[in-house]
């Protein structure tokens, strides 16, 4: 019998063929294709003052991106996330704000809307395991009711002038690097280990693949479920909390719309919508690529509704040549 | 077939009855040989065109949309049209009369053709189906297991219809586990054995053993490496366990090394048995004892804690998550163990998916392949090495050579054999007899839901077997029959 191994040492180039076909590689390919042409399109595009821009710009999909890999590779999806973080931003400066009924100290209010924010996780996640509600109506339902809950306590007003120390995470640097890309770097890498490396992480591949499977192998699915949308609203919490610092107010409009950028950035990563399959790399390649091609593009001079253009058929491309190639791998095998 | 003649096909799971109606169908097509209908050849290759011919079909899952009414069932893909200016349109008042006509035929007055199918009884779902049936004039009905979800009264009016039909000149072709039924209804039965043919009788010639002994009649060759085992302790014992609607008040024990078999049709309870003391189902009362102690078993991940392993019947869908490795399968249910300091441990991993790829022969080039590119009998040591990595003290295999080949058949009974003289204690699901007879040192026996018999291996015939699993339920309206569902 040969392994996969012995048939490498025979075949020195399928090794290297078998490791340009992996999903993530691939992307990497269209990352840097776009990266080319986006210089060519403008000399202010690959400075390291304008890309360390963009990593501030772009914490707040990244951060939300992370645990929705996590819930797309179950085979769910969060649709709440953008209104957790509205509800968080708002409970923030709500709180805090000295001319407000609380009045709280600033460092109470920041972890009483992570607390909400991951309580806000949980329900979704007890809606979807306890009542059976599936994944895209329970988050769809929260994702009306935690918007109204941030509107109608905030009454439409915006709080401000938050202490200058509050503004480090959102605008300061450290070691030369935006503060919150750090922020960003250390979830990265907790998530990677804990999908690739731990029982939790094979468990959620089991329960994306074959959920009844994952039952029957003793796996606690409805608990392990719970954990990654609690998880889920707790990273909306964290999100709210720097985007909160980078733009020193409160509005409860905030975040609209993350989600859908957040899902966007998972899926160009090569994480299969049906659950199962999926990494972390690829979801951060993902938001590189989505935020990247939004700058650049600005900087091209093409307009904001040209840009969503073509981010969408970068998207479309993107899944179209990754499903192609993938295909022709496994038929090859 | 003639007209007007109830015939009934008897067989036990597996058969080939539903398969063989699924060819007549136009399901399936055969492999070979001919159909004559009223002596014209006919090969059907589709459903579609058998009911052009005139032959209708009721599956045990009945096919009906329960979010339509009566009438549109009964007419669905043919209903009465009219001409309204350029374009046709459903007659709906048509098509009201005429379900009711129909329905009226078959003596059913009390069913309201404007209802919705999903809010009706199992019973008045099949009354719908049999009409449907009508509708397209079929001249052969044939029903698969009509009777087995069925309530007392509604078998009754069942038969009412059936001989209404037969009086109409039309042939119907009857499956039924249930002897009585064969004797009550039809005119001549064939029997069916592993695929084949055995033989036809007239009803009035034959007795009930006679047509157990044409059902089962196959000496058990020696196929089955039965080890000779010593006996220990009990391992696994339960009491009075309760978990409505197939698992009723069922107390047993299985010792070390024992191979305890698990014998029943299809339905009867076995896998909801096992399910429940897996935890998969939690029990609503009685006891689970291991080892003398009483445990609680909530879930899965409690009976595995206590060294209970169950091997599901379903491979695809339970046993296995078939898009993910060899290597990923086999250690999912011990990752725990296999883990230093929460992360998993690739070379222990390893060791072990190549340790159980040696130990049970599963043919793969690597650990890393892809279970669901393995061939049956591999995907089910697959199933089976996952739970032996957890160590079990009791290990409940539900049919674990379905679908598989002989070579690989041969493989696992020799292991099962193997596992059990190694003390450990086993208790195993099959509907195939000759391997529960084989294999077994002693033999339960469940019908809805209860073990209704016990033998000992010596005196586990299979006439005995066979019919302590058929006979009629002796109170008949003890046992509320479950309630089907719609698919």
């Amino acid at each position: 019998m040969t392994t996969i191994r012995q048939m490498d040492e025979q075949n020195p180039g399928a090794k290297f063929r078998r490791f340009l076909l992996r999903q993530e590689i691939i992307l990497f390919i269209i990352l840097t294709i776009a990266i080319i042409l986006l210089t060519l399109g403008s000399d202010k595009f690959l400075t390291v003052d304008n890309l360390l821009n963009q990593g501030r710009l772009l914490t707040e999909i990244a951060l939300v991106a992370l645990p929705m890999t996590f819930i797309i590779v179950t085979g769910g999806i969060d649709l709440s996330v953008g209104s957790i973080m509205g509800l968080c931003a708002i409970l923030l400066g709500y709180m805090w704000n000295p001319s407000g009924p609380f009045q709280w100290p600033l460092e109470l209010a920041v972890i009483f809307s992570l607390v909400v924010g991951t309580l806000c996780g949980v329900i979704n996640g007890l809606i979807i395991v306890r009542i059976g509600v599936p994944p895209l109506i329970t988050t769809l339902a929260t994702l009306a009711l935690y918007r109204g809950l941030a509107e109608g306590i905030s009454q439409a007003r915006s709080v401000r002038n938050y202490p200058e120390s509050f503004y480090v995470l959102g605008q300061g640097t450290f070691l030369g690097v935006p503060t919150q890309l750090w922020v960003v770097l250390i979830f990265v890498l907790i998530t990677a280990i804990v999908l690739s490396r731990t029982v939790f992480g094979r468990s959620l591949y089991a329960i994306g693949n074959n959920e009844l499977g994952a039952r029957f192998s003793g796996i606690p699915v409805g608990v392990y479920k719970i954990i990654i949308y609690g998880f889920s609203g707790f990273m909306s919490g964290m999100a709210a909390w720097i985007f909160v610092s980078r733009v020193t107010t409160t509005r409860s409009d905030m975040g609209s719309g993350l989600e859908l950028d957040a899902i966007a950035a998972v899926v160009l990563g090569g994480t299969s919508i049906f659950g199962g399959s999926g990494s972390i790399i690829g979801t951060v390649i993902g938001f590189v690529l989505i935020q990247l091609l939004k700058n650049g593009l600005a900087l091209a001079g093409v307009t904001t509704d040209g840009t969503i253009v073509v981010i969408g058929t970068v998207l479309i491309f993107a899944i179209l040549i990754n499903n192609y190639i993938q295909r022709r791998v496994s038929a090859g095998k | 077939m003639v007209p007007g003649e109830v015939h009934a096909l008897l067989g036990e799971n597996g058969a080939g009855k539903s398969t063989l109606i699924k060819i007549i169908s136009g399901v399936y097509k055969p492999d070979g040989g001919e159909m004559r209908l009223d002596g014209k050849l006919v090969a059907f290759s589709n459903p579609r065109e058998a009911q052009a011919g005139g032959i209708a079909t009721i599956y045990q899952e009945l096919s009906l949309y329960p979010e339509l009414t009566v009438a549109e069932n009964i007419f669905m893909g043919h209903a009465p049209r009219r001409q309204v200016g350029p374009v046709k349109v459903v007659n709906w008042s048509e098509m009201t009369v005429r379900a009711k006509e129909i329905l009226a035929s078959l003596n059913i007055h009390d069913l309201d053709v404007r209802r919705k199918v999903g809010s009706l009884s199992v019973g008045n779902r099949q009354r719908v189906e049999i009409a449907k049936a009508l509708s397209i004039n079929a001249r052969i009905l044939i029903m698969d297991e009509p009777t087995a979800a069925l309530t007392e009264a509604d078998v009754i009016r069942l038969f009412e219809i059936v001989r209404l039909l037969r009086q109409r000149g039309v042939a119907i072709i009857y499956i039924s586990h249930r002897l009585g039924e064969v004797f009550e209804l039809a005119d001549r039965v064939t029997v069916l054995r592993d695929g084949q043919y055995v033989g036809t009788n007239e009803v009035k010639d034959v007795t009930p053993d006679h047509l157990i002994s044409m059902m089962v009649g196959r000496t058990i060759d020696n196929l089955f490496p039965k080890l000779d085992t010593t006996v220990g302790a009990p391992v696994l014992e339960v009491r009075n366990l309760w978990n409505k609607p197939l698992c009723r008040d069922v107390s047993f024990q299985v010792r070390a090394g024992e191979i305890v078999g698990l014998a029943g049709l299809v339905g009867s309870g076995r896998s909801e048995l096992a399910q429940t003391i897996f935890g998969f189902t939690p029990a609503q009362s009685g006891e689970i004892i291991l080892n003398g102690q009483t445990i609680r078993v909530r879930n899965p991940g409690d009976a595995m804690k206590h060294g209970i392993a169950y091997v599901p019947e379903d491979r695809g869908t339970q046993g296995l998550i078939r898009e993910m490795r060899i290597r990923e399968n086999v250690s999912l249910a011990v990752l725990k163990t296999l883990t230093r300091t929460g992360f998993i441990n690739s070379p222990a991993e390893r060791d072990l998916a190549a340790h159980a790829i040696e130990q049970l022969g599963i043919r793969a080039y690597s650990p890393e392949q892809l279970v669901s590119k393995l061939s049956g009998g591999n995907q089910q040591k697959v199933v089976v090495s996952k739970w032996l990595a957890s160590k079990p003290k009791v290990l409940i295999m539900d049919e674990p050579t379905r679908g598989v080949d002989v070579g690989a058949k041969a493989e696992i009974h020799r292991l099962i054999s193997e596992l059990a003289s190694q003390g450990l204690a086993i208790l195993m699901i099959s509907s195939e007899l000759p391997e529960v007879l084989g294999m077994s040192d002693r033999v339960l026996v469940m019908r809805e839901g209860r073990i209704v018999a016990e033998f000992a291996r010596k005196d586990a015939t299979q006439e005995n077997v066979v019919s302590a699993m058929m006979r009629e339920a002796s109170e008949p309206n003890g046992v509320p029959t479950p309630q089907g569902v719609l698919q």
